[in-house]
Formats: C-alpha cells, structure tokens, sequence
C-alpha cells in the first residue's frame, strides 16, 4: 500500500507541472502561435520565483510564500512569452524560431543574474510547502493517503487550472474566439475579432501557465535551482500534441508521461518490480516506446488547429 | 521607443559607473598568491570554495596579497589565460583545483619555472619541477562515511553515485567496506543498495529513484556527485530520512545531512603554502592525501549523528593512519558485491 502510494504521490510531481505547461501551449497554438519557448519559459518563471522564495523566505514561510512565488513565476512567463508575442504577431516572424530563441536566451539569462546577484549559479530554497496531512480530508482511507497526505498545495491547483482551461476553451466567447484564430483567423477577422489581440491573449496565457509549471516541477524535487528545467518543456510539447490539444486527452497524456517517468526512475526500490529482473534500460525504454507506439496509431487523428504556425496578415485573402 | 532606449543606455551606464568604482576600491596592485578557478565560481560551496578558504586564511595570517581569477570558459586555452593572467598579476604561487586543469599547468609551468603551481585533483601531463600535485584517497572518506553511519545505527544504506568515475567509484568502494566492517564489529547484518545515477546533475529522476528506496526502508543514502545532493536531499526531506554528503562538508545544506564524506582541501592548500614560504615547496611530486595527511575525514562538529562519537571518530581515524585498517581502493572494474559476506549484503543496480 504505501508502495502504491508513493508512487502515486511520485506520479502527480510529473504530471502536474507536465499538464498545466502543456495547457498553457494549448491556449498559445489554439490561438494560432507555435509555442515551442515553453522550456524557456519554465525556465524563467523557475528562475524568478525561486529567487523570489530565497529572498522572502526569511520574512514568511510556507503556503503564503508559495502562492505569491506562483504569482511571480506567472508574471515572469507572461514576460517572456510578451517577446515570443511580439515577434510571432506583430513582426509576423517566424514562430519557431523566436522560441529557440527563448529557449537559447534563458538558461543563459538565469546564470547571467543568477551570479549578478548572489554570485553563484544555484539557488537554493528551504522547502515549508510541503502538508503532512490535510485535516479530516487525510483521514480517508485510500484517497486520504494518496491526495490529501504528504502533498503540495500546487496539486491541487493544477486539477483547479484544468477544470478552468476546459471551461474557458469551449463554454467561454473568450474561448470561442480564440479557437476561431486557430482554425481560420480571416473569417473570425470578417465578424469583427480582433485576431492579434486573441493570439496576444493566447501567448501570454502560455507564458503565465508555463512560468507556474517551472515552479511547481522545481519545488517538490530538489532543493536547489540550478538554471534548468531538464528538458520538461519539450516533454510538455510532446503531452500537448499526445494530448492532441485538449485539456482532457492532455491530462490523460501527463498522467501518462508521469507514470511512466516515475516507475522508470523508482522500480529498484519498489520490491514487486525489482524482482522481476528486468534490465534498467527496458525501463527507462517504456515511456518512449509507448509513446511512438500510441502516437502512431493516433496520428490520423490529429487535430492541430489548421492555422497554427501561419503569421495572420490582414491584407492577404 | 526612443524614450526606452533612452532609459536602457541611462541604465546601462549606471551599470558600467558602478562597475569601475568596485575596480578603483582595490589597493595592492599585484597578488602574490593566486587561485584559477575551475568550472564554477569561488562561492560554490564546493571545491572551489573549499581550496579558496584555505588560500585565504593563510594568506591573511601572514598579510600577503591574494586574488582569485576565473577562466572565461572551459577550455584549455581559456585557463591558460586564465593563469598568465594570474601571473601577470604578480603571483608567485598559483593553484588551480580541478582535474581538467592538466594541460594547461604543464604549459604554464614550462612557460614560467620560477613560478610554483598547486594542482588539486590532476597532474602535469609530464614532469615538472615546480610543480605540486595533491589528489585524495577518496576510498578512506567514503570508508569513515560508511563506518560512521552503520555504527549510529543505521543498517540500511544507499549509496548513488553520479558517474563511474574514479573518485566516485573509491568513494562508494570505501562506503561499502566501511559499513563492512562496522557491522561486523557489531555483528549485525546490514544492506547496502549500491547505484550510477548516470550524471552529477540534480533532477526529479534521481529524486524519484532516492524517494523509492527511503520509501522501501533504506535510511541514509550516500549521495556522491556533483549536484545530485539537491535531489536526494528534496526525498530524504520529505521522507524524514537521512543522507550523506561529499566532497565539502555540506552539512549545512539540509536538515537531513547524517555527515559529509570530504576531502580536505584547504587544509592541504594551506598546509602547502606553510612549506612554500619555509623554502621547502614539493615541487615535482604527486601526492594522495590521505588520513595521515589529514587529507580526509568527517566534519564532526556539524555532523548529526546520535551515538557515533568525536572519540569513535578519533578511535577509527587513528587505525587509517597507522595502517592497521586499510582500505582498497575500489575502481570501476571490480565489482561492489565482492564486498558482500554473512554480514552484508551489496544490492547493486546496474
């Protein structure tokens, strides 16, 4: 049982961060705008957050300080992602390349003012986030133990960002529009949408999600930032497209991901799995393959929205 | 636009006038000891650090200048520079911690014979005079880590070493046979699950793998490489278990370090330039320091253990250094479970 339980637990610190930057890119290319600087954009909000906890950790603690470092790490993706915005919608660039660019430019930036401002690359964070037991919720058996032990407030707050992103793509005007940019920018430009300002909203949205993901995939795994985010934006791209850019079929993907990654990583200490003497490499396999697998099978299927990677010219019909 | 760009250079000159008023504020023009540093910067609680400190006391012991000068990037050339650098500043002795630092000493070195060098970790790819190589006998670190912790009490070790490298592979060797031989002086069986996590990095996956064996009974894990401590430490904090650091004493970096396994480099920096300005600079020989040099050894006073004592450290400590235990010096071709008899058991995960 606690086996069970820890790996559940191990599952959430991947798929959580993996499913709300994968969201965030949702918003971006359903608007329209390839969004591969989510790595970038991970890496920054990361980046001001933790430095922002490191900073204040020493006049407040715990919960508080959580939920403002998440709105730092917000505010410091929409920024970044404002550049991404601007080239891609204003200088009709093209979209992937400003978002290598985002990508290339970040961790650099993070070391850059990293050692400006305290002269060395890492920084480090005392963890106060972490709940030992959500009171009466933890007592339930089963699900006490699985979600309301041992666990982050940001879990819940990733479930809360996937129940309004799901809300705000289809039961929304907001939503509707912003799907509309994606499929076919001219005829929402003919009923009077402003499709810049919707790819805008799109991007920053991005930046916003993406910079939160950074934190919350820092925070539960280590105790230091060390101007990386390993790689788990484009693992997000890669649940945004297995995701087939829904919310719901996105979440699936991350829990997926997540699993995958988690056994992946703990089989030699859960007993079951380490007896069974399968060689490291078929698990550290597993995720990849099915990945290939499944996506082959779903491919035909894809459902990209049509005008995803096309700057939007009002003058060309 | 042009008010932003306006503000942007207004900015940027503040940065560059602040800039040359921390140049004018240092007095003496050359230095006559001096540190290049390797990868990393000077405050990086690690070797870098640890050799600074050392230079620094002793220099201001003895009030003589000191400077320390950082490569622009990680090549050879780069730390050439790095060092012409530091000996146009005036020095007279220069160390560079490090094994990548090689090459580029035994160039300066050939460059410069009246100029004496202290490499850490490395030697000059050929002979020379002037000189000093110092590496450690990681195995006799890693064995007091081990010893220590199975002694306190613990009975289920971890160790998670970065990559099968030398240093890390003694280290591990040496864990395994301290903890062999502490549990058969106290007759107990004990397990130790033994693993590469394949890079020095910190990230969710070596959280994940140490999260699962704390989570499977494993009480101190041993984590031995580069910044892998930061992940081990997130799961050993959130299970409320132990672990090991290495290298620098590093107790101070989480709650939960049980000790750290470290290499005493200032005190052999220092110890070092105590002989240079006696006349006696070693210059030529490679030496590993080991616990009769005090080159090894647990940092004690910050260590958390609740029964291994300073007299238990001082007992043990004592046998390394007159040769009574001796420990092996394991490398990547042996195998971890030769270790392995009635006592303890070596899980290793490949």
């Amino acid at each position: 049982m606690t086996t069970l339980v820890f790996i559940f637990q191990q599952t959430m610190f991947f798929t959580i961060p993996l499913m709300i930057v994968a969201l965030g890119g949702m918003f971006s290319e359903r608007s329209g705008i390839v969004n591969i600087a989510l790595e970038g954009i991970m890496l920054i909000g990361a980046f001001c957050s933790i430095l922002f906890i490191s900073i204040f950790q020493t006049v407040m603690s715990g919960q508080l300080l959580l939920l403002c470092a998440i709105g730092v790490a917000g505010l410091a993706g929409i920024i970044i992602s404002l550049f991404h915005a601007y080239a891609s919608v204003n200088m009709k660039a093209d979209q992937v390349i400003s978002g290598t660019a985002i990508n290339m430019l970040a961790p650099a930036l993070a070391i850059y003012v990293a050692r400006l401002l305290t002269g060395v690359q890492q920084i480090y964070f005392d963890n106060t986030f972490r709940i030992a037991k959500v009171p009466f919720l933890g007592d339930i058996p089963v699900i006490g133990p699985l979600l309301f032990q041992k666990t982050y407030i940001t879990t819940y707050i990733g479930f809360l960002i996937l129940i309004i992103s799901a809300i705000v793509l289809y039961k929304t005007r907001f939503g509707l529009r912003l799907r509309a940019c994606g499929e076919h920018p001219h005829a929402a430009d003919s009923v009077g949408i402003n499709v810049y300002k919707m790819r805008y909203a799109g991007v920053m949205i991005s930046g916003f999600l993406g910079g939160i993901g950074g934190l919350i995939f820092i925070v539960p795994t280590s105790t230091c930032f060390n101007a990386t985010v390993a790689g788990y934006g484009f693992l997000a791209l890669a649940v945004l497209i297995f995701g087939n850019w829904k919310p719901l079929p996105i979440f699936g993907a991350a829990l997926f991901f997540g699993l995958m990654k988690t056994v992946a990583s703990s089989y030699s200490g859960v007993p079951f799995l380490a007896d069974l003497g399968v060689p490291n490499v078929v698990f550290k396999m597993i995720p990849y393959l099915a990945t290939m697998i499944i996506l082959a099978f779903t491919s035909k299927n894809s459902q990209m929205p049509k005008a995803e990677g096309i700057p939007y010219d009002k003058g060309s019909r | 636009m042009k008010k932003l760009l306006v503000v942007l250079l207004a900015v940027g000159m503040l940065f560059s006038f602040a800039a040359c008023g921390g140049e004018e504020a240092v007095e003496p023009t050359t230095f006559e000891l001096a540190l290049v540093t390797d990868v990393g910067t000077i405050d990086d609680k690690s070797f870098n650090q640890g050799t600074w400190e050392g230079l620094k006391q002793y220099a201001e012991e003895n009030s003589i200048t000191y400077k320390y000068y950082q490569p622009t990037e990680q090549t050879d050339a780069a730390y050439l520079d790095g060092i012409n650098l530091a000996i146009a500043g005036g020095a007279k002795v220069v160390v560079c911690p490090g094994y990548l630092f090689g090459p580029a000493v035994t160039e300066a070195a050939k460059a410069n014979p009246d100029i004496s060098f202290i490499v850490i970790d490395t030697a000059p790819t050929e002979e020379c005079a002037n000189v000093y190589s110092i590496s450690y006998a990681e195995e006799q670190s890693g064995y007091l880590a081990g010893y220590a912790a199975v002694k306190d009490g613990f009975t289920k070790l971890g160790f998670m070493g970065g990559m099968a490298v030398p240093a890390v592979v003694a280290f591990g060797g040496g864990f395994v046979q301290g903890a062999h031989d502490a549990a058969a002086e106290l007759n107990i069986p004990v397990e130790v699950r033994y693993t590469y996590t394949g890079g020095f990095i910190a990230s969710p996956e070596v959280q994940t793998q140490a999260g699962s064996w704390y989570n499977d009974g494993t009480e101190v894990i041993f984590a031995c490489g580069g910044g892998i401590w930061a992940s081990v430490a997130a799961a050993a904090e959130a299970t409320d278990t132990m672990m090991i650091g290495v290298d620098t004493d590093q107790n101070s970096y989480s709650e939960k370090m049980l000790t750290s396994a470290y290499k005493q480099l200032g005190v052999s920096v220092y110890k070092v330039l105590e002989k240079y300005y006696a006349g006696e600079f070693p210059g030529g020989a490679v030496d590993v320091w080991s616990a009769v040099e005090e080159g090894i050894g647990l940092p004690m006073e910050t260590s958390r253990f609740a029964s291994f004592s300073q007299a238990d450290y001082d007992a043990i400590y004592a046998k390394l250094v007159d040769g009574s235990v001796v420990v092996e010096r394991t490398t990547a071709e042996m195998k971890m479970t030769k270790y392995a008899d009635n006592n303890i058991s070596v899980k290793v995960i490949e």
